[in-house]
């Protein structure tokens, strides 16, 4: 494994982890711990009791807890932003003849950067819903970036590693198609977070299970989207790994993950809708759905290539 | 084969761990501190009625003191107070009252005018006055606001007071994050008051 794939590797399963965090940000109400940006509280370091505040900050804006959640969520983007950018100088010198990978992964650098000030836009607009899910959705398209530059590298090194399978050639439109549904299901999902939070804010006492019934046809949507991807997914499983005598480790490893966290989605979106909103399965829900996206990227990069071998 | 399956469920453990002690935290530090207890008062309302401590009992109040000439920060106070009142429309529970720093010019008409500019027919948002020595006592001594040279120097701050008349929490009524501060502060309330009840 080159130096480039094994970083960006790396680099992948941190903004996967960042994209977790920031989750996290959300669910727990951090998302103004901050109410300044890119300081804390006029502060490099966020202030660790009230007495460190300066003097023209609102003592009431100040929760350490929410401060330091938020912090740490900054803290490790800037991390993970670095990780990009060394992942892009890696990439320039590892792959400077090719401009596929040169081109995705210096995207993914210059969406990094448009993030950064993504959030600094959130906090000054005290958490605008559209940006949040823009924040979101730009997350996961630099993974996306990321894990094609990374697999198009091995590819390159390894390219007959799909040669023994024969898949079905005309899958194509299936994966992009899924791809496609699953960025909706992911706005539609976060469009439900949003409108949940905004009747609470006009109802603040109602129960969450009434909520959801005001939520109207976006819940239904979501549901009749997730059904979808079922059976989409389902059926690219059938095809990868049973009607194929010989698929590759990585097909089946996929196809398997995809299915199981599918699978694992509704049931989870299930106990949210059946049970209550409970923040810790909210969190693993929106982080299972942006794992999915990777997963079918690699699965659907997997195939083209048996594609572009068998030829 | 397994070792990743193992690497996967030890990750999500992790997490999940990590996760549910954070957002516990996040949610027992949003808890507000009583502050102290409104004071006895007795004042009048933009329809002339008697409006007294006992009238905070059993609702939530947002309180803040301002004058209707006010050229200054009010109007921001008095908009943003706006949109709060605007936004609990459905909730009985909570109430918004304004007191006057200037009873001089702000008698009961003048204060029902007022009202009205910002569409205010009913008793969710009341505007109160008196004599400005008992409005000076009550909001230096009772709400621990300065109260020097009134109107012009008077304080901007929102206070959010119980159901049972504490004083929970001061607000920068001018300032928007000081605004979504006090809505999940009022949330955090009407939460805690709809347990009680039940």
């Amino acid at each position: 494994m080159n130096k480039f794939r094994s970083f960006s590797n790396i680099t992948i399963s941190f903004t996967y982890l960042l994209i977790f965090i920031g989750g996290l940000v959300r669910v727990s109400g951090a998302g103004m711990g901050c109410p300044d940006w890119p300081k804390c509280f006029d502060r490099w370091i966020p202030p660790t009791n009230i007495e460190q505040l300066p003097d023209h900050i609102d003592p009431a804006l100040f929760n350490i807890v929410l401060a330091w959640i938020e912090y740490c969520n900054r803290l490790f983007g800037a991390f993970v932003g670095l990780l990009i950018t060394v992942t892009m100088f890696l990439a320039l010198k590892h792959h400077s003849s090719n401009f596929k990978i040169k081109f995705v992964v210096i995207s993914a650098f210059i969406l990094t950067l448009v993030q950064g000030w993504l959030g600094s836009v959130l906090v000054h607009t005290v958490l605008n819903p559209i940006t949040i899910t823009l924040h979101l959705i730009l997350a996961l398209i630099i993974v996306l970036l990321l894990v094609y530059g990374s697999q198009t590298s091995y590819y390159l090194q390894f390219p007959n590693s799909e040669k023994k399978s024969n898949y079905r050639s005309d899958l194509k439109t299936h994966f992009l198609f899924l791809l496609g549904i699953l960025i909706l299901e992911i706005i539609l999902g976060t469009e439900i977070r949003g409108g949940l939070e905004m009747i609470r804010k006009e109802n603040p006492i109602v129960d969450s299970q009434f909520l959801l019934d005001m939520l109207g046809p976006f819940k239904y949507a979501h549901t009749i989207f997730g059904i979808l991807i079922a059976l989409i997914s389902s059926y690219l499983w059938y095809h990868l790994t049973i009607q194929e005598k010989k698929p590759s480790g990585l097909i089946k490893v996929t196809s398997t993950l995809i299915v199981f966290l599918v699978y694992s989605q509704i049931f989870l979106g299930e106990i949210l809708v059946f049970f209550d909103v409970i923040p810790l399965i909210q969190l693993f829900h929106l982080w299972f759905a942006s794992l999915i996206v990777g997963l079918v990227m690699i699965q659907f990069l997997a195939w083209k290539q048996s594609q572009i071998v068998n030829e | 084969m397994n070792k990743y399956i193992y690497f996967g469920i030890t990750t999500v453990i992790i997490l999940a761990l990590g996760a549910s002690w954070t957002i516990k935290k996040a949610s027992s530090s949003h808890s507000l501190k009583n502050i102290k207890q409104v004071p006895n008062f007795s004042l009048i309302n933009q329809n002339g009625d008697s409006f007294t401590e006992k009238k905070l009992k059993n609702k939530i109040s947002v309180l803040d003191f301002m004058f209707t000439n006010c050229p200054g920060p009010c109007p921001i106070m008095s908009n943003n107070m706006n949109e709060l009142y605007k936004s609990y429309g459905s909730v009985d529970q909570v109430q918004f009252i304004s007191i006057t720093v200037d009873p001089e010019n702000d008698n009961t008409s003048q204060l029902k005018k007022y009202a009205e500019s910002y569409g205010v027919y009913d008793e969710r948002w009341q505007f109160l006055t008196s004599e400005i020595e008992k409005i000076k006592t009550l909001k230096q001594e009772g709400f621990m606001l300065y109260a020097g040279e009134l109107p012009q120097a008077h304080a901007i701050k929102f206070i959010l007071i119980d159901e049972k008349g504490n004083i929970r929490q001061y607000y920068d009524g001018t300032d928007d994050a000081s605004m979504a501060v006090l809505r999940k502060d009022i949330n955090l309330l009407l939460k805690e008051f709809k347990r009680i009840e039940t």
